[in-house]
């Protein structure tokens, strides 16, 4: 009797798990290769066996498939994502959030991706209150570390912004605003500078670097 | 006989007065009134019984049950006095509450709605409008973590001559990543807005969705 106990109680255990497995075999059915598919449901199982998002997974599988990436690469694409969900998710754990939601790690990876390190990703994330979303936050920081800020000093930005009560829009619009610097002929370290400056003065004014009605007359000619 | 008698003389047949107290030259025409109310037959008159069983009986039945009454009384118009009494405060006080409100409702119909660049589709979608610039393309696509990737799903249209292709998608709530395909075969990111390493070597666009509308990260 009791072995039969056992032995229901494992099948019952494992079966979410086995159900979460067969919606990822489905869903990369005919989108990567039979390879692909099989080395991407593993991966994905052990992902969320650990307690991380697996839809990112999913999702990073079908774009390799769609883009006909080889077969390795998409694999090896997929784990490093599942690798960086995974640090992600130690550190904003290690920053005190006992259970971070799926958003907040998948921002979390991609910040690690772009650059930031575990102690920077865990700090935004703390930093992040309402109104803010760490998850949108840690989302804007990997896209300005993407773009080429450095990521200390985008750390530093968003800081400021959320310190000196910019809105979550406001966030939202500072890769475009460092983007524009770009393509002024600025480095982006020297756009999100512009940024950073214009945070501590009222009101923000979105596609330019300084707050309307203030010129750059006092520049300081040996200041970096 | 004349037709209408004088009042002193009405004044005798109401028994105000007697004949002897007419002036003399009314006395006649007294006797003449007099004589002529005597004519009258003041025999109390009785009707028979049988007659008045049948005129009641026709009442009855021409009379409306209660349910009836109650009907009539809801839909025939009736002829309602209201009387009000309103003390000179209390009809200021309500023109001031009525004014204040009138201002109020004319105030948010004339407010200008917000100005988006998108517009709000649903609760949890916003519509975005992608446009990309690419002269010698023959078709081109956006496909992006909001359509799995499909390669098919949201093809662009050919805005006018200059090559300018655009498509309006009602993507939900979040943050996407996303990419043009040119001709079917070439993935490119969006030249205005940020773009992230896909992992596969080439880069996303990134677009941030919420519900006051989408911005390109």
């Amino acid at each position: 009797m009791r072995p039969l106990l056992v032995a229901l109680l494992l099948v019952a255990g494992s079966a979410p798990r086995l159900t979460a497995q067969g919606d990822v075999a489905a869903r990369l059915d005919r989108r990567v290769p039979p390879p692909v598919a099989r080395a991407v449901t593993e991966i994905a199982a052990g992902a969320a066996a650990r307690g991380l998002p697996v839809e990112p997974l999913v999702q990073k599988a079908i774009e390799g498939g769609a883009k006909r990436v080889a077969a390795d690469r998409v694999i090896a694409a997929v784990r490093a994502l599942a690798t960086q969900l995974e640090g992600a998710a130690a550190a904003l754990r290690a920053s005190g959030i006992e259970h971070p939601g799926a958003g907040v790690i998948e921002g979390g990876a991609e910040a690690l991706s772009a650059g930031l390190d575990a102690e920077q990703i865990g700090e935004l994330a703390r930093t992040s209150k309402v109104p803010y979303d760490p998850a949108v936050t840690l989302r804007v920081a990997a896209t300005l570390a993407s773009l080429g800020v450095p990521p200390k000093q985008t750390v530093d930005l968003m800081e400021a912004m959320m310190q000196a009560g910019r809105t979550p829009n406001d966030l939202l619009s500072l890769p475009t605003q460092v983007q524009e610097g770009v393509a002024r002929g600025k480095t982006p370290a020297q756009a999100a500078r512009g940024l950073g400056r214009g945070a501590e003065h009222a009101p923000w004014a979105h596609g330019s670097e300084l707050p309307p009605g203030q010129t750059k007359t006092k520049t300081n000619p040996h200041k970096p | 006989m004349s037709d209408v008698f004088h009042p002193l003389v009405k004044g005798l047949l109401d028994g105000e007065a007697t004949l002897a107290e007419l002036p003399p030259e009314l006395r006649a025409e007294g006797e003449e009134a007099l004589q002529l109310l005597g004519l009258v037959d003041r025999a109390p008159v009785t009707l028979p019984a049988a007659l008045e069983s049948r005129v009641m009986a026709e009442v009855r039945r021409h009379a409306a049950s209660p349910l009836r009454r109650a009907w009539r009384r809801l839909v025939e118009p009736q002829e309602i006095e209201l009387r009000l009494r309103i003390r000179p405060w209390a009809a200021w006080g309500g023109a001031l509450a009525a004014a204040a409100g009138l201002a109020l409702l004319l105030a948010r119909v004339r407010e200008p709605p917000a100005v988006r660049a998108v517009q709000t589709a649903s609760r949890d979608s916003v519509y975005v409008r992608f446009v990309l610039f690419a002269p010698g393309a023959r078709r081109v696509s956006v496909a992006g973590t909001f359509n799995e990737w499909n390669a098919d799903a949201a093809p662009l249209v050919h805005a006018g001559r200059g090559g300018v292709w655009t498509v309006t998608l009602a993507l939900p709530v979040g943050q996407h990543q996303y990419a043009f395909i040119v001709d079917g075969e070439r993935w490119v990111a969006d030249p205005a807005a940020p773009a992230v390493d896909d992992g596969f070597g080439k880069r996303n666009s990134v677009i941030a969705v919420t519900a006051q509308g989408a911005r390109t990260l």
